[in-house]
This record gives structure tokens, sequence and C-alpha cells, in this order.
């Protein structure tokens, strides 16, 4: 059959469909779509008569307009249709749902979805999302229009193309294109925390398994700690230590403390050893002190290298580094000399050793040092990061402004929650 | 599980359950229980535990759905039952709750004026501070004077005493009921449940679980907490109604309002006790003043699909901070013009609240039972009889009750 044009399944939801001699077969109840080349296609209508269910096939339809449907069978030939959880059906597992509309980065509901007539097929290409749409589904889409005609304003289109959604339920991932993917995973990642703080745990839940390890990784750092420990408890552990290893030492600590101690202790185990052991230190400390802030990946060298060296050196170190500015001097038992700012140390002559231009009075606190002076003493000096050192001068680590900023102001994901 | 590990777990879990309740006990509430009291005495202390029990019944059903499907009641109900009857419930709630607002903020107006404020300022003050505090502030700070809010409910419990009731009649009255066969009685027991189980604090209790991730494993504190603070709710009430009940019962001192029975017991009890309901009101009211629109927006938007977030401009989620701010502002604006028909709308909002918690309630057992959504969590055939017992008597209660404030 061909059909041309466009319409929305509220339209014909509820409509007869007829047969070759204008007789009731049924009225449409429900729409199944399976996965398409491009767009998900119609592959039957449900149709309902006198509390029985039949399942017409899309090959079986004559026209398909939103004034007339009719087919060219006859309802014995119509095979009898049960519900079940395999079949895609467009108003049970579409309609009112909540989806992720990757190109604007948020979280939307379906009120209707659109369907396109291409090649013979009637295609799903996209939802709506706005007034129109509960208007459409009230039945006052035309008192709708007639109001918003008084104020002199048309009544919105909102529809959001199906080449941006990204389904949160696993069931409707087999028909969602690999673009939305894609997309996600280039959004930014206090965007998708934003969309996992908006829906519920298990799908968030299931939307954050999708994303690649990086993004995850980048992404359950601006998490909330409850939402970070749900989503994490309910993964595969070799799925979780990928996701931990990838994340800066101190906010993988972060997360696994607030994780139940069987759990942590086996995504521990599955992660590098070296890493491990980073973040073991780093979980022996108070939450709300510097050793709770504090993160052991920066950048340290001995005192007896020329800034040429150093630059060299530089240059392969800072790629895993989170925090370069500073660049710390301490001697081989890791005892902390001073400190030279990445300006300095560039427009340094080449030649002169870094202990000629280290600036040895620095400020540092103690791991125990209550997070909130340590926000003020970073703020008082104007410091990009403060080493942590224990009280012989050893270094332990940094503070960096990012972590204090969390502390005097949460992230945007972790304040604003949705939550009353 | 060890003892300690189980108290961990619960502290963990605990909040929404005891939040929600505090929330319960706001200003038309507090009216009720006061008029209760210095109307019929202890006589009506009885009503207080069959209320108790449907309200746990209740809780603990939108408790658990909360805990497993990580849902509110108001997704739930749009991705079940569609856009009208999403639509036309919202409508109501937000009515409902639009005359609970006005309410709350008569409250706040009448126990400033108490106080001896002016309400010409109090009221734009609070709605302000409000307003500012939520969309301007973190959660946090909001989170916190909720919970230090708690304590001042613990006002009642210490006039209660202090009016040193006979112990003996209220123990007496409170179990072995004597009903009264007069209209005006039976009105006010039925008026005593109306207020006690609401619909918005359905749709906020299973939100507030939700959205505090509580796992099924850890359910069982979580109904601990719902059933703690069900109970709570009537304590207060119970104090609220002995303390009336032992000072302006046996005067025959009638109220209509809650600050009027802070302004009678002034010469009965002193200031100390006059002071206490003043202040517990205020603090009522303008919990339920922060809460109540706020939790609206929420919902409907929720529901709707719309954009919302209390850090949203008006922009980007015109419709979340327009029904946010309206419901502030007119209901604030109302109280402050004189000759506003307040009682019109309160009747109004109860009214509506009557006709649809009907619907909250069948939509909230049907979900519930059913399989795909809540699997082995849903209700066994004893719970149902007790479910369905006590809604279809709510449903009644709360009908009877409509039908008289009406005529």
């Amino acid at each position: 059959m061909s059909f041309f044009g466009e319409l929305f399944v509220s339209e014909i939801l509820g409509k007869p469909v007829l047969d070759p001699k204008g007789d009731d077969l049924g009225k449409v109840r429900d729409i199944i779509v399976v996965r398409g080349e491009a767009f998900p296609k119609v592959s039957a209508l449900i149709l309902e008569k006198k509390k029985s269910l039949l399942n017409l096939p899309w090959a079986g339809l004559n026209i398909f307009n939103k004034r007339i449907i009719s087919s060219n069978n006859y309802s014995e030939s119509l095979q009898t249709y049960e519900f079940n959880e395999k079949d895609l059906l467009i108003v049970r597992d579409i309609f009112d749902k909540q989806i992720v509309d990757a190109n604007g980065a948020k979280v939307v509901r379906v009120n209707d979805v659109k369907l396109e007539g291409y090649d013979s097929e009637a295609l799903l290409i996209a939802v709506d999302v706005g007034m129109r749409g509960i208007m459409r589904r009230l039945g006052f889409e035309r008192g709708g229009e007639d109001v918003m005609r008084i104020f002199k304003k048309p009544l919105p289109y909102n529809l959001i193309s199906w080449t941006y959604m990204q389904p949160l339920e696993p069931k409707l991932t087999k028909i969602s294109l690999t673009v939305p993917r894609q997309m996600v995973s280039e959004l930014h990642p206090a965007d998708i925390a934003e969309i996992i703080s908006q829906v519920s745990h298990k799908e968030g839940a299931s939307f954050f398994k999708g994303l690649d390890v990086e993004t995850a990784a980048e992404a359950l750092s601006e998490l909330e700690p409850e939402v970070q420990a749900a989503i994490i408890t309910d993964m595969e552990t070799d799925k979780a230590a990928d996701i931990i290893e990838e994340m800066p030492p101190d906010e993988a600590a972060d997360v696994l403390s607030d994780l139940p101690a069987d759990k942590a202790k086996k995504i521990l185990e599955s992660i590098e050893k070296e890493e491990a052991e980073d973040i073991q230190e780093l979980l022996s400390h108070e939450e709300d002190t510097a050793g709770g802030l504090m993160t052991n990946d920066f950048i340290a060298y001995p005192p007896e290298i020329s800034v040429k060296e150093a630059i060299e050196k530089f240059r392969k170190d800072a790629e895993d580094v989170e925090t370069v500015y500073y660049l710390y001097i301490t001697d081989p038992d890791e005892k902390l000399l001073g400190v030279v700012s990445l300006r300095e140390l560039l427009l340094a002559p080449p030649d002169a050793k870094l202990s000629e231009i280290l600036e040895s009075k620095l400020k540092t606190v103690t791991p125990d040092t209550d997070e909130i002076e340590v926000a003020e003493i970073v703020s008082k000096y104007n410091l990009v990061a403060i080493p942590v050192v224990d009280t012989e001068g050893f270094m332990l680590g940094i503070v960096t402004i990012d972590d204090v900023i969390d502390v005097i102001l949460p992230p945007s994901a972790k304040r604003k929650r949705r939550k009353v | 599980m060890s003892l300690w590990k189980k108290i961990a777990v619960f502290i963990s879990v605990m909040g929404p359950g005891i939040i929600t309740a505090n929330i319960d006990n706001d200003a038309s509430g507090i009216t009720t229980y006061s008029v209760a009291g210095a109307r019929f005495g202890y006589s009506l202390l009885w009503t207080l535990i069959p209320t108790t029990i449907a309200l746990v019944v209740i809780q603990e059903m939108i408790g658990r759905m909360g805990v497993v499907t990580g849902k509110g009641l108001s997704d739930l109900i749009r991705e079940n039952y569609g856009v009208k009857a999403t639509f036309f419930m919202m409508l109501g709630l937000l009515i409902a709750n639009f005359g609970n607002t006005v309410a709350n903020f008569a409250g706040w107006a009448a126990s400033m004026e108490i106080l001896g404020f002016t309400k010409y300022m109090m009221v734009p003050f609070g709605a302000v501070t409000i307003w500012i505090l939520v969309t301007k502030g973190s959660y946090r700070a909001v989170e916190i004077i909720l919970l230090y809010a708690c304590f001042i409910f613990v006002g009642y419990i210490i006039s209660g005493v202090m009016a040193n009731p006979d112990w003996n009649a209220v123990i007496k009255q409170t179990f072995v009921p004597k009903i009264q066969w007069k209209s005006e009685y039976i009105m006010m027991s039925i008026a005593i449940i109306g207020t006690t189980i609401t619909p918005w604090m359905q749709f906020y209790l299973q939100s507030s679980i939700a959205e505090k991730g509580i796992s099924k494993e850890h359910y069982k504190a979580s109904r601990l907490d719902v059933i703690i603070g069900c109970s709570i709710t009537d304590i207060i009430s119970f104090f609220i109604i002995i303390t009336c009940g032992t000072l302006l019962f046996p005067y025959g001192i009638r109220i209509n309002e809650a600050s009027e029975a802070a302004l009678a017991l002034r010469p009965l009890a002193g200031d100390y006790a006059s002071l206490i309901f003043a202040i517990s009101l205020a603090n009522a009211s303008l919990l339920g003043a922060i809460i109540v629109p706020l939790a609206t927006a929420y919902y409907i938007c929720e529901a709707m699909g719309w954009e919302r977030g209390v850090n949203k401009t008006f922009k980007d989620a015109p419709q979340f901070m327009w029904i946010y701010t309206l419901t502030i502002a007119l209901p604030s604006l109302l109280v402050l013009i004189p000759g506003a028909p307040l009682v019109f709308l309160m009747v109004l909002s109860a009214v509506i609240n009557g006709l649809l918690l009907p619907f909250v309630l069948v939509f909230a057992i049907l979900l519930i039972n059913n399989k795909k959504l809540m699997g082995e969590f849903t209700n066994s055939r004893m719970q149902n009889y007790i479910s369905w017992g006590t809604i279809i008597s709510v449903i009644f209660l709360t009908v009877a009750w409509v039908v008289t404030s009406v005529f």
C-alpha cells in the first residue's frame, strides 16, 4: 500500500477500519513498530472489536490517512492478537513515557507520535512533546488554536525528530538509532548528570550504561552521591571498575566511599594496582577535611633538573594529570621543598635549575584541616591548588580549586535537585 | 543484621515519611483539631486511632511504590493511565493546592497579628522570602529548615502537658469512644479524617522517597519511617485537641480559627500557651507555604513533561516558574485584600481535595497491584482486603465531608 503524507497517532486511535465491503473490522487500539532502515516503521495495527483484539498487518492496508483507514482483508483472514512484552507498541510503550532529547540535552515526555509515509512504509519520524500534543490528546487542539488566536500567537508545534531520541527503557533501545548514542556522548557531562537526575534511578542507570567509559566517568562525578552509589551498585563489577579507573583518584575515592563496603572492595580489587593504592590512601581520610578533598594526582619533580628537562618531562606527564598549573619540587623522600608555577617555568631561562627558581615559602595544609579552612586559604591567596603535607612536611597530595568550589557551591546537578 | 547496622540503615532512609507528616499538620489541619477540642472536649480523641490506621495503610502503599518503581505518583499515573486522567487530576490538584496555600497564608497572617506584627508587612515578607529561598537558595537550606521546624511542633505537646488535663478521662475517651449522634459531631469527626489524609501528600511522599533512591532491600526501614511519620502527625493532633479540650471546652468557648484558639488561651492559660499556639501556627503555615506551591509545580510539570527545576529561568521553564510563582503571589495578595472570598476558596479547596482523593487512592491501589511495575511487591490478598476496606471507608467519609461542608 502506498501512504503519502503524515499524521499523528492520536488522530487515528479509536477510528474504525473498514474491510473491502465497507464493514467495520474494528477500531484502532494500538500500533506495532519494528526496527526500520532509518526510522522505526509500522508493522501492524491492532484493532479492537467487542473486546477481542485483531492483528492487521501493514501490508493488508488499502487506505491509511486520518480520515479513512481501510483494509483489503476481511475479518475472517485476520489473526487475533494478544498483548505481549516482545512487541513494541506505540500507545503502550512510547506514549506518555520520558525520553531523552539528545539534541536539546533534556528529558521530555512523549505527548504524541508522528508518522510519515515513505516508500510504501509508515515511518515513526518524530515525537510531539509540546502543548499542541497534549491538546490533541485531550481533543482540544482546535480550541487551543482559537484561544491562542485571541492572543495573536500561533499554537507552536513542538516536534523532536526521532533521530535525536534516546529512549530510557532498555526495551525501546531496540528501535533507537545509533546517532543519539553518539550525540549523548558528546554532551557536556553536567548536562548528562542533569538528565540522569531528572529521571528515576532505574532509568538513569540504564541510560548511564549506554555511555562510553570516558563520558561515563566524567558524568559520574557530577552526580549526587546517592545517585552515584545507586548506579554503581547496579552495575557489573568489571564495568564499574573500568569507569572508576578512568576517574581522577580523589573523585574515585568519593564514589567508592559511598558504596557498601563489600562492593567497594570488589571494585578496588579489579582496578589496576597502582591506581587502587592511590584511591585506598585517599579513602582513609575524613570526608570534610583537606585529606578528604585531596587528590594524589599531581606533578612533582626533583630540584636538580633543569627547566628544559622539566618542560620535556612535563609534556609527557601532564597528559594524565588533572591539575597542571603548579609543579611541586620534592626531594627523593617526597618531602616538599617548593613550587614552580607553569608560568614561571615557561618564562625561566631553559638552563636554570628548578632549585634556583622555586618558591619555597608556600602555603600548605595538613590532611585534617577543615574543608572550610582550606577554602578560605585558597581564596585568600588566590591559589589554583594547595599542597597537603603531613606534620613532617612530606607531600601527600593537593586540593584543587574545583573541589574547593564544590565545598562552597555544590555543583549544579547536586544543588539543583528536582526534589522538593 | 546487627542492631547498630539496622539503626544506621534507618537513619539513612529516614526523612520522607517524617517530613511529610509534619507538613500534613498545616494551617487547616491545626484549625480543625483546635476547633474539635474546643467544641467537643476529649470526645473526638478516639477518631485519631482509625485515622492513624487509615493513614498508615495508605502511606505504606505509596511509600512502597516509591521504593520499588523509583518514580513519583504523577509519573506513574501519566505513564499508565494516559494524558486525560493526568491532566484533569493535575488541574484539580492545582486548584486544591491554591486553596491550601490561601489557608496557609491566612494562618501566617493571623499568627503574625497575634505576635504583634502587621500582616501588611509580614505576608509580603513571608512570600518574598519563600520565593527567594527556594529559587535562589539551595535545597539544603530548605531541608535544614524543614528538619528544625519539626521541633517547633513539639510546642503542642508541651502545651498539652502544661494544660494539666485529666489523663484518666483522656485515655478513656481515646480508647472507649462515646459517639454523639449529633450532625455537628459527626461532621467534625469526618473533617478530622479529611484534613489528615489529603491527595497532595501522597504525591509528595512518593516523590521524596523515589528521589531519595531508597533501595528495595531497605524497604522495611523506609516503612518504619512512614509509620513513625503517620504516628507523629496524629500525636501532634492529639495534643492540640487535648490543649483546647482542657482549657477552652469547659468554658464553652467556641472558636472557628486556629488563631482564635491562640487568643482565647491567653486569659485562661496565660501567655505561654497563647505564644506556643501562635508560633506553632506560624511555623506550620509557613512550612505549608514553602512546600505546597513547590510540590504542585513539580508534579504538574513532571506529569505533563514540562521543563522543571528551581534553578531555571522563566524563559527555560515557563510553566514551572509561573505555576510556582503565582501559587505564592496570588494567595498572599488575596489574604491582604479586605473582603476577599477566602472562606469560599478554602471550602472550594476542601471540596476539590475530597473529590480528588478517591481517584488518587483508586489509582494508587490499581498501580500497586500492577505486576509489571511492582513485581513481587504487589499487595498480598490480605493487604488488598485491608487497603480496599480502608480506601472505601475513606472515600465514603470524604464524600460525606464534601457534601456536608457544601450544604
